[in-house]
C-alpha cells in the first residue's frame, strides 16, 4: 500500500479500502470490548496481508476480498459477538470454522 | 428536428451559476468562456476557498485525532498543511484517521469524498461543510 496522496488508487485498492471501512463501521455497532478486539484483529489482518501479498496477484486478493465480504455479512448480523468468528478466520486456518 | 435545441440549452443553464464568482476571480478575461465546465475542478481555485473556510478550533481537534491515530509524540509537528502520508499514513491509516473523525465530529464521511482527502486542512475543511449541513 503506497502513500494515499497523489497517486491514484487502482480499483481493487478503492474496493479493499471501503472493505476496511466496512469492517470499522460494522465494528461500532458492538459492544465496546469486542470492539476493541475486532478492530485490532481487523486491523492487524489487512496490514499483514498489504504487506504480505504481492500487489500483482489480482486473483489472490479478489478472493480475499470475497472472503472478506462474507465475514463482514456474518458481522454484520446483530446475533454475531464478532469475536470467536473473526478470530478464528484471521489466523490462518479456515477450515476450523465452516 | 426538435430534439437538436434541447442539448445545448441544458448545457449552459447547468454551469452558468459558478461562472459568476469564479470567472473574475481567476482572471480570465474571456468572459464568453461561460460553457467551460471543468474551471470548478482546478485545484488552485481549491486551496483558495480552503484557506479561508474551516476555524482553527476543528483544524486544531483533527490534528488532535491524527496525532493520536497515528501515535505520533505529542510535540510532533502537525499542522493544517501537514499530508498525511508525510506523516507516515499509509492508505488503510487514512481511513481509520477518516472514521475517528466521523465519530469525534458525529457526521458521517461518504466513501468519494474520504478517499479525496490527504491533508488536515482538506479534513477540517469537509468536516465543517458536512458539519454545516446537519445544522441546516
Amino acid at each position: 500500500m503506497g502513500a494515499s496522496k497523489g497517486q491514484k488508487l487502482s480499483g481493487l485498492q478503492k474496493q479493499v479500502l471501503s472493505l476496511y471501512r466496512g469492517f470499522l463501521r460494522a465494528a461500532r455497532s458492538k459492544p465496546c470490548e469486542d470492539r476493541c478486539q475486532i478492530e485490532s484483529i481487523v486491523s492487524a489482518e489487512f496490514r499483514r496481508n498489504s504487506k504480505q501479498v504481492d500487489r500483482k496477484n489480482f486473483f489472490y486478493i479478489e478472493y480475499l476480498l470475497r472472503r472478506g465480504k462474507k465475514q463482514l455479512d456474518q458481522l454484520k448480523s446483530p446475533d454475531t459477538m464478532g469475536l470467536s468468528s473473526l478470530n478464528v478466520s484471521s489466523s490462518q486456518k479456515q477450515n476450523a470454522k465452516t | 428536428m426538435a430534439s437538436t435545441t434541447g442539448a445545448s440549452l441544458k448545457f449552459t443553464s447547468l454551469s452558468s451559476s459558478f461562472k459568476q464568482t469564479q470567472v473574475p476571480l481567476r482572471g480570465v478575461s474571456n468572459v464568453n468562456s461561460v460553457s467551460f465546465p471543468s474551471l470548478r475542478m482546478r485545484p488552485g481555485s481549491l486551496r483558495f476557498r480552503v484557506s479561508c473556510a474551516a476555524k482553527p478550533e476543528t483544524v486544531n481537534k483533527v490534528c488532535e485525532i491524527v496525532r493520536k491515530q497515528l501515535a505520533l509524540p505529542d510535540d510532533s509537528p502537525v499542522t493544517g498543511e501537514s499530508k498525511f502520508s508525510t506523516l507516515g499514513a499509509d492508505s488503510l491509516d487514512t481511513v481509520e484517521i477518516v472514521m475517528g473523525l466521523e465519530e469525534e465530529f458525529g457526521i458521517s464521511v461518504e466513501e468519494e469524498s474520504a478517499q479525496s482527502i490527504s491533508t488536515v486542512q482538506d479534513a477540517a475543511d469537509l468536516i465543517e461543510k458536512l458539519m454545516d449541513k446537519n445544522c441546516a
